[in-house]
């Protein structure tokens, strides 16, 4: 089973990560010099916050293996995959009472910011083939994946 | 320095090149595309701010604007004003240096070698002076009189150089320039923090800078360089690393300057300093071209068949030049002098002189072209080169490329060889145009750079498509070191080109691509469209002809670009010059410029499908004409 393992050491908090996760989830067809960087839809599922000490801490979903986000969810929209470990999100199954942003221990999701009526979920780029977009575009090697 | 040489070298479209390179010992700039690959998507988009101790801001859906409050449109036009007031400025150094060496020149009694240009510049600028040497001064102070003016003063020279009906154009949009340092003074204010936020004005300014940048920069370089050191001759001539001549002792020169070299170069081949070669074990000197005052030097190389052997590569071939080993010195005078170059100058203890100290590079020796000193500083120079040449020869391995490039590329062309060579009219051209033969013209010009699909990949590529649909490339610039190193300009190339395009040249003798020489040489291409659209009477956007900066590497050419846009020309780049995060910039780029000036930017890094779009463009340009 594969996860995005952190080294916020090596995090220079450039974004490359977020911008990677909106082209790799944007509705349009494009390339990342035409990704509407101000359109809200485009919204980046990881973020880099800065904490009291000035470190840079890249959140990202961790596809935990205890899942507080699935053990809260009425819906079955969220689901953990047996095989690979990753929690998948059916946005179609969502009755959007976000009780799983409300017990994300990490606090990585959130309601998107244009309708508030799905969640802003890792997919692990699964439907992309070569791993999670923030990985590659990760210059620091801040973010990488391991086999756990 | 990357630990596994050639297995991770970038593509190059000059394949013998690309093995080399890959097995080289040392590391180049194409070893280090991969290790650079990712790339900031802010940075990509023009869309990070540091202008202030507020940033760097970048532009996110939750943070579509700076702290000051700048938003995209803002932040990408101020970057973009910046970076075409610093091109502009590079090329105005240039012709600033040159007019005075023409001036320098002249005061001395020096050699005038191009009359014919001089009188032609002396017309234009109304100059009544017979004797040769004050006309040379006369016309360079005139240049010189017009780069000094303040912002607010228009410059003179100006209308005199440029077509009428363009000149109108730029004069309805407020955009002639005044004194064309003022106008890169005047950009850089323009673009700092917390001037100017109006991304349609800033534009305007680049466009002033373009035609300063065009007018003076561009055109006036190569006519002063031609009156010093001759003008262009049609000739073929042997191209690639097959160049080097171990020999000799090679000197390699990069940059744009070519009147810095004027006395060097008639030195070298003086007896006395020939002696000193020969006493050192070498034949004596040779100057290996490399970058575009290499494509200088072939351009005029008629003159020079002594001292120059050929033009090596672009500039992301020097690299493979010096590793070579083939090379004793390097003599820089600007740009395009890869940083790249300097660990491995010091490996294979290669002398490094700079002459100019804008482009001093850190481990090079700066001996600064002095005019006054000249002769004693060009002894220096060639005793410091024959002691390095003593110091290296025996301990550093060669490995040359013999069979590298082609013996027979055409060169030497400019507007006036050109013309001459069709009969001294553009008639022929302009009949072959009519007829279909020649569906239009295409201006393949600018840098080389390592991304848009490797080294020269995406030029060479998109030559090829044009010239398969009948399309004539004229070149200018780095592109042209790539094009020519992957036999585009030999006669026999003319196998590539269309069923109507080949048969034009295997009459004439010519290939299918025209090389123009260094990116200077813009300004030739320019006369020629002119020319054309004189004879034809009509505005320079209705002609069948199109540019592409496929390849465009730096700031200059997107000073290059501006004039491009300014002339009403339609533009092609293979990769976006960071504008794509502003809206107003790219819909002003790409579509409103047609309203503006006639021309527009067309962005894609397919060679197939641009010259499906050019091509097009050429057509709906013909039917405009009725042909």
């Amino acid at each position: 089973m594969k996860r995005i393992m952190i080294d916020h050491e090596k995090c220079d908090g450039c974004k490359n990560c977020s911008i990677a996760c909106m082209q790799a989830h944007r509705e349009t067809e494009g390339t990342v010099y035409d990704l509407d960087l101000t359109d809200p839809r485009n919204e980046s599922r990881n973020y880099i916050l800065k904490d009291a000490d000035g470190h840079y801490r890249p959140l990202f979903c961790r596809h935990c293996d205890e899942p507080k986000c699935v053990e809260a969810c009425m819906s079955g929209a969220l689901s953990k995959d047996p095989k690979s470990g990753h929690v998948f999100y059916d946005e179609t199954r969502c009755g959007s009472c976000f009780m799983c942003v409300m017990n994300c221990p990490y606090g990585v999701l959130k309601p998107d910011t244009v309708s508030k009526t799905k969640v802003i979920k890792c997919d692990f780029c699964v439907n992309a083939g070569e791993g999670p977009s923030c990985v590659a575009s990760c210059p620091k090697q801040a973010i990488y994946v391991e086999e756990v | 320095m990357n630990e596994c040489y050639g297995c991770n070298t970038c593509k190059s479209a000059d394949k013998p090149l690309e093995g080399f390179i890959a097995g080289l010992p040392m590391e180049t700039s194409h070893h280090r595309v991969d290790s650079q690959s990712t790339k900031c998507g802010f940075g990509l988009q023009g869309v990070c701010c540091r202008l202030c101790a507020n940033g760097p801001c970048r532009i996110t859906p939750k943070s579509p604007r700076g702290i000051c409050g700048a938003n995209a449109d803002t932040i990408v036009v101020r970057n973009l004003l910046r970076a075409v007031a610093s091109g502009s400025g590079c090329y105005i150094h240039v012709v600033e240096n040159t007019a005075l060496n023409v001036k320098n020149i002249a005061k001395t009694k020096g050699e005038i070698k191009g009359v014919e240009t001089l009188k032609r510049l002396a017309d234009i600028f109304g100059i009544e002076e017979s004797d040769v040497h004050k006309c040379a001064e006369a016309v360079a102070d005139a240049v010189l009189r017009d780069l000094y003016l303040p912002e607010y003063e228009k410059m003179q020279l100006t209308e005199k150089l440029s077509y009428g009906p363009r000149y109108e154009k730029w004069k309805e949009l407020g955009i002639l320039p005044g004194g064309a340092k003022s106008e890169v003074f005047h950009g850089v204010v323009k673009c700092s923090t917390n001037l100017n936020s109006d991304p349609v004005n800033m534009l305007l300014d680049c466009l002033k800078l373009g035609i300063s940048t065009g007018i003076h920069g561009l055109v006036l370089t190569n006519l002063l360089n031609d009156v010093v050191l001759g003008e262009p001759e049609i000739r073929t001539a042997p191209v690639g690393l097959r160049v080097i001549d171990p020999d000799y002792i090679n000197i390699m020169i990069t940059g744009h300057q070519h009147s810095m070299f004027t006395f060097l170069q008639t030195r070298l081949i003086d007896d006395d300093v020939k002696e000193k070669a020969k006493k050192a074990g070498a034949k004596g000197f040779k100057l290996v071209g490399c970058t575009c005052v290499g494509q200088d030097l072939q351009l005029r190389g008629a003159h020079y068949t002594e001292i120059f052997d050929g033009h090596a590569g672009n500039n992301y071939t020097s690299e493979a030049i010096l590793a070579t080993g083939g090379i004793d010195a390097v003599i820089s005078e600007f740009n395009c002098t890869l940083p790249g170059i300097e660990p491995i100058c010091d490996e294979l203890k290669i002398k490094q002189i700079c002459i100019d100290n804008v482009a001093k590079k850190a481990n090079a020796e700066l001996k600064e072209f002095d005019f006054e000193n000249r002769a004693a500083v060009t002894e220096e120079i060639i005793d410091e080169i024959v002691e390095a040449y003593k110091a290296r020869r025996g301990s550093v391995t060669m490995n040359l490329m013999k069979d590298h490039g082609n013996d027979n590329t055409l060169t030497g062309v400019s507007e006036v060889s050109l013309k001459k060579f069709l009969g001294g009219s553009w008639q022929p051209l302009i009949d072959l145009i009519v007829s279909g033969d020649i569906k239009g013209v295409a201006g393949v010009v600018g840098c080389s750079n390592l991304t848009a699909g490797g080294h020269d990949v995406l030029s060479v590529d998109l030559v090829k498509e044009l010239i398969a649909r009948d399309i004539i490339v004229l070149t200018a610039g780095c592109s042209s070191g790539g094009i020519e190193n992957c036999g585009l300009m030999v006669p026999e190339a003319a196998r590539y080109a269309g069923p109507k395009l080949r048969a034009v040249c295997e009459k004439l003798g010519i290939p299918p691509v025209l090389n123009f020489g260094p990116c200077l040489a813009i300004g030739r291409l320019e006369i020629v469209a002119t020319e054309l659209a004189e004879a034809l009477k009509v505005d320079l956007p209705q002609l069948p002809l199109v540019l592409s900066a496929a390849q465009w590497l730096e700031e200059q050419a997107l000073a290059d670009g501006c004039y491009g846009l300014a002339l009403g020309l339609p533009l092609h780049l293979g990769l976006p010059p960071f504008v794509t995060g502003s809206p107003v910039a790219v819909q002003v780029l790409t579509e409103d410029m047609k309203k503006l000036t006639g021309g527009h930017v067309i962005i894609n890094s397919d060679a197939k499908a641009s010259a499906d779009i050019l091509e097009k463009i050429i057509e709906e340009k013909r039917q405009g004409l009725n042909i």
